[in-house]
């Protein structure tokens, strides 16, 4: 299968397989942490793009890392990977801050999603296999904790635990849950609540309205249409009911 | 995610795929947000205030032109498209025209526009436009395809009879999705043309930028071993960092 046409965006892998590589013979100490297996070391121009490219204006690249590539890779293989892409988006944001001081265009803007859609992938395969390990080991997934909880506003929220060296009964400074305040059950609490839910109820019905009336602006100017697609499309709506209205009807005898 | 639906749905699949740009990216360049509630504080909700209608036509979302088209304080007649279902006119396609003057002439289809059911078929149902009329110059007439609505205006060709037919997606018996014509009950092949993007006529034909590209071999390398081991864990022995020491005992709330 030819693999050229999705390529990542960086070809600083390959040239850090062959690197690490190097090294491990040459030294046949990869374990010594001074040497790290960087590419060779310039100044802060790193953080600039290779100078060839400062005139260009189309640099047209692969597209992102997909999640099936990244499973097969060893996890140095995703550490390495994860720094090239690093210093490229860097690189990027760089180039993109130095272009418009310059007040000139910024070449093929999408590389920047492609290198962050590319990162978080990564981050994706890294968690499955931790998550994996846990759950195998621990019998849970090692995941930072989140808890359902109703925030001050008494709305749902996911609370994100946080981690700390005394229990929960001796930590003064913690604030306690909303719910040991009673602020829930308060009265400010409960009119922002009814009031809020009045806001989203509007919203929705506004939104079936539009729907409404939408559909029945279709039958109006669609009046052969396939009944079966309109459905599908807006599954809410009552298309029955919709085409008995004289909104739906046109200005042409019916049919019937 | 509630805001954002009615902007994500609107760019057509065939759209984003003919572009060879990441949605993220379609997404940031079209969209017109002109304020947007800041994230990470409970009293602000997820809410923005953006432009939510976009005329779609033939100028690509990505592009200039339809920023300009759809610029601050412009704003036109809503436009209804009928729900098609499932999208089946593939550029390369063989159509024929079942209304206007070229009504009964068959052409392949040259342009999809997705998100107004249009498709453009290649010097069929045109018009004539006057290019470049100056004051000193009377202008360079040019023959430009209108669009024709892929409800009514255009049929499939079956490749048995050469006639217009109706069809519908079924599947092969290896699991494929193919068209197939009702009158014959030929598969009617997606063109090799379907998948043109902007950047590259096939997918075999695109050229490896060298400096940025990896190499395909070196994508497909399998190198994942499975280990009873976290990542860290990986890594901190592939680098050889040790650490005995235990961390204290500490409460997660």
């Amino acid at each position: 299968m030819n693999f050229v046409f999705r390529n990542g965006v960086l070809k600083y892998v390959a040239a850090n397989y062959f690197r690490s590589q190097c090294t491990a013979t040459k030294l046949n100490a990869p374990s010594n942490r001074i040497v790290h297996t960087s590419s060779t070391s310039y100044d802060l121009m790193e953080f600039f793009d290779d100078k060839k490219n400062w005139n260009e204006t189309n640099i047209k690249v692969g597209r992102a890392w997909k999640l099936d590539e990244l499973r097969i890779k060893s996890n140095t293989d995703l550490h390495k990977l994860w720094y090239v892409l690093l210093k490229e988006r860097n690189m990027l944001y760089t180039m993109e801050h130095e272009c418009k001081e310059k007040v000139r265009l910024f070449p093929n803007p999408e590389r920047i999603d492609k290198v962050q859609e590319s990162m978080k992938n990564i981050e994706t395969v890294v968690r499955e296999r931790n998550i994996a390990y846990y759950q195998l080991e621990t019998g849970e997934t090692g995941e930072r904790p989140v808890e359902e909880v109703v925030n001050l506003f008494g709305l749902p929220e996911k609370y994100e635990k946080s981690e700390y060296m005394v229990p929960k009964f001796m930590n003064t400074k913690w604030v306690k849950p909303y719910l040991e305040h009673g602020l829930i059950n308060s009265i400010a609490v409960k009119k922002f609540y009814r009031l809020y839910k009045e806001k989203l109820h509007n919203e929705s019905r506004k939104a079936r309205n539009r729907d409404y009336n939408h559909v029945q602006q279709l039958l109006k100017r669609f009046p052969d249409m396939d009944l079966e697609k309109l459905r599908e499309q807006y599954p809410n709506v009552d298309i029955e009911k919709a085409m008995r209205t004289k909104k739906a009807r046109g200005h042409y005898f019916p049919k019937y | 995610m509630r805001i954002f639906s009615y902007l994500s749905k609107k760019v057509g699949d065939l759209t984003v795929k003919y572009s060879n740009l990441p949605e993220s990216y379609i997404k940031r360049s079209y969209e017109q947000v002109y304020w947007k509630n800041p994230t990470g504080y409970p009293q602000y909700p997820k809410a923005q205030v953006a432009r939510k209608k976009f005329r779609f036509t033939t100028n690509r979302p990505w592009t200039g032109h339809f920023r300009q088209q759809n610029d601050v304080g412009v704003h036109r007649k809503k436009v209804f498209v009928e729900p098609v279902g499932e999208w089946s006119f593939f550029k390369g396609d063989r159509v024929e025209v079942m209304v206007g003057k070229d009504k009964g002439k068959q052409g392949i289809v040259s342009q999809v526009v997705q998100e107004r059911n249009w498709v453009f078929v290649e010097g069929l149902n045109t018009h004539l436009r006057i290019v470049g009329k100056d004051k000193n110059f009377p202008g360079v007439t040019v023959q430009s395809e209108a669009p024709l609505l892929v409800t009514t205006d255009v049929k499939l060709v079956d490749p048995e009879n050469l006639k217009p037919t109706e069809f519908e997606w079924r599947y092969t018996e290896e699991g494929e999705k193919v068209r197939v014509s009702m009158t014959s009950s030929r598969i009617i092949p997606i063109p090799k043309s379907a998948e043109e993007t902007i950047d590259y006529k096939s997918k075999e034909l695109y050229v490896a930028n060298p400096d940025k590209d990896t190499e395909a071999d070196v994508v497909t390398k399998i190198t994942f071993e499975p280990k009873l081991r976290t990542f860290e864990m990986d890594i901190m022995e592939a680098m050889g960092i040790k650490e005995d020491r235990v961390p204290a005992k500490s409460y997660w709330y």
